[in-house]
């Protein structure tokens, strides 16, 4: 992890691996998924890499969501340790960005909705606006949309993606933009949320699109998930 | 510029040939104030660059056809729009005067027959012939030599691009000849036509989709003329390509998005897209290519070199924004236009020279042959 990576900050590098290992499970590969095998829970920075990577840190057990929330065993009590320290610690504070806001959410909301409940239960949902979601320009909307991608996930029925659904011309210039500025993260994220629309513009081309993406992207961890997670709950791009 | 009262503030646009001046009515949200100032600086500067537009005494034989034939059908093609269109008088006095001096560079059209001699297979000539002829303005010697031109087998041969042939056909229909081939089933294989995948745009491709547009739409003259898919393609994905080019500052191209929007049936318009390309534009008028440098050099040939081109597209996609939703083909009575006012495409003289390598239209690379 962070030893092969010089040069790169602990939790970028603990983030990629666990990354990683989300779009090969999303892909079929790897055997059974569990968090707390991608990122050992003694890591340092690994409540952290949780809070970064949020909802997506548990997408795998949205492919099967029965047996993840079938009874607490030994993983899924391990999982949920993890999640809950990430949302312990870094909980957003007063001036928080809707982003940090709906991310924070989406860690919560599956959480609640992937992993065996909590008996402490889990920590109250922080207030976080949607009209953002009507009003922002494009640019700017879909800037934040792909930052929040790991919320386009089955079962996370969010009223930010109510919101954005509202917005699917304006979210698919956002991956035209961002494919032109070789912005691959923020293309994948876009082309996420796009797959899990409905009404996506034919013209897009998304399905080429997304591979479009994943290959001129190389080997960037985030962008694979992104594309895995289009393909394997939408259907999209593969 | 607005219905009958032109203060009226409704966004349905007047017949161009009520021409209110100086309305101020808010056109789709638009600052009409704004893009007139923007038209009729634009064009004062070009004024006051007539001698850069003169053309050389070797205009037929060694001089660089990029900075001769090329900026001179530029000026033809786009004032002749302003000269017809603009609901200002000053501005279309200002338009009137660049295109009547255009004219009388080619010497009442006899420059096309040299060219003509000098290249029978050439497309340019015709191309930039056609630009006059649509107004009335016509040679009967030219003509001649055009309709042997263009009669022969070998015209039929396929340019160098679908974009290209487009302007190639608008050029034919414009002066009254049969169209060598037709003009869906080419435009069906440009860019536009297939409707490529709009992320995949490049700055080549990009110059080939507006112009795609002016000649399916024969300058934003003909709006209507714009299949629904294709206008629907354009609805969606222009107002990104716009936004990708001003961060980029290439104002031409920014400009030709902005003269896009307004060729829709239904024009998409971006007032803070007008604000910014509005930021690019000198005092003097004068909008660079790219950046927000000056042109290089001291002398006023650089400054023509770089600006001329960005300029011209200002003060017309200016006009385009400014003339609004409602008038269709080229009916205006400002505009002699004998011919059917049905054509679509038009020649397209454009400023990104060669060596950008931008697929324009323009005389550059039959000329330099």
């Amino acid at each position: 992890m962070a030893e092969q990576a010089q040069g790169i900050s602990p939790l970028s590098a603990v983030v990629a691996d666990v990354a990683q290992g989300v779009a090969l499970a999303l892909r079929g590969g790897g055997g059974s998924y569990a968090l707390s095998d991608v990122l050992p829970p003694d890591e340092a920075v690994a409540p952290a890499a949780v809070r970064v990577l949020g909802a997506d840190a548990l997408a795998p057990y949205a492919l099967d969501r029965a047996a993840a929330t079938g009874g607490a065993t030994d993983r899924t009590t391990a999982d949920r340790a993890l999640v809950r320290a990430a949302l312990t610690a870094f909980a957003p504070g007063a001036d928080a960005s809707e982003v940090s806001l709906w991310s924070y959410r989406g860690l919560l909301a599956a959480a609640r909705a992937l992993l065996p409940a909590d008996p402490d239960g889990w920590p109250p949902e922080p207030p976080a606006a949607t009209a953002w979601t009507a009003t922002d320009p494009w640019p700017k909307l879909a800037h934040r949309a792909s930052q929040l991608a790991s919320l386009a996930l089955p079962g996370l029925d969010t009223p930010l993606a109510a919101g954005l659904a509202e917005r699917t011309d304006d979210l698919a210039r956002g991956f035209v933009r961002a494919v032109r500025r070789r912005d691959w993260l923020q293309a994948a994220g876009l082309g996420r949320w796009l797959a899990s629309a409905a009404d996506v513009p034919d013209t897009l081309g998304l399905d080429s699109g997304l591979v479009f993406v994943r290959q001129m992207s190389g080997t960037q961890p985030r962008v694979a998930l992104h594309v895995a997670a289009a393909a394997r709950f939408y259907g999209r791009g593969s | 510029m607005t219905g009958a009262d032109p203060r009226g503030g409704t966004a349905v646009a007047a017949p161009a040939r009520e021409h209110p001046d100086g309305g101020t009515a808010d056109v789709h949200g638009l600052d009409p104030a704004l893009l007139d100032s923007m038209a009729g600086s634009a064009l004062r500067w070009l004024d006051g660059m007539r001698d850069c537009f003169r053309l050389p005494a070797d205009v037929t034989t060694d001089a660089d056809p990029n900075l001769t034939l090329k900026p001179l059908g530029e000026l033809a093609e786009l004032t002749h729009l302003i000269r017809t269109r603009h609901p200002r008088a000053d501005v279309r006095t200002l338009a009137e005067g660049l295109f009547a001096f255009a004219w009388e560079e080619t010497r009442g059209g006899a420059l096309f027959g040299d060219l003509l001699r000098g290249e029978p297979r050439a497309t340019y000539p015709v191309e930039l012939y056609g630009v006059f002829a649509r107004t009335g303005l016509r040679h009967p010697g030219v003509e001649e030599l055009i309709r042997t031109a263009t009669g022969l087998r070998g015209w039929r041969v396929a340019r160098e691009d679908h974009t290209r042939t487009l302007g190639v056909l608008n050029a034919e229909r414009r002066i009254g000849l049969p169209e060598h081939a037709d003009f869906a089933e080419v435009l069906a294989m440009t860019g536009l036509g297939c409707r490529s995948e709009p992320w995949t745009l490049d700055r080549k491709a990009a110059y080939g989709v507006t112009h795609d547009v002016f000649h399916l739409t024969d300058w934003g003259r003909a709006r209507e003329r714009m299949p629904a898919d294709l206008a629907e393609y354009l609805r969606l994905w222009v107002p990104s390509w716009l936004e990708c080019w001003l961060e980029e500052e290439l104002w031409d191209l920014a400009g030709e998005w902005l003269a896009v929007s307004a060729c829709l049936p239904v024009p998409v318009q971006d007032p803070a897209a007008w604000r910014r390309l509005a930021a690019a534009q000198a005092p003097d008028g004068s909008v660079p290519e790219s950046g927000t440098e000056p042109p290089p050099g001291p002398d006023e040939a650089d400054a023509f070199t770089a600006c001329y081109h960005s300029t011209l597209v200002t003060a017309f996609a200016a006009t385009l924004a400014r003339i609004g939703a409602a008038d269709g083909s080229d009916t205006a009575p400002h505009s002699p236009a004998p011919h059917s006012p049905s054509l679509p495409h038009g020649p397209a003289p454009h400023g990104a020279a060669a060596t950008r390598n931008t697929a324009m239209e323009g005389p550059e690379s039959e000329a330099a042959s």
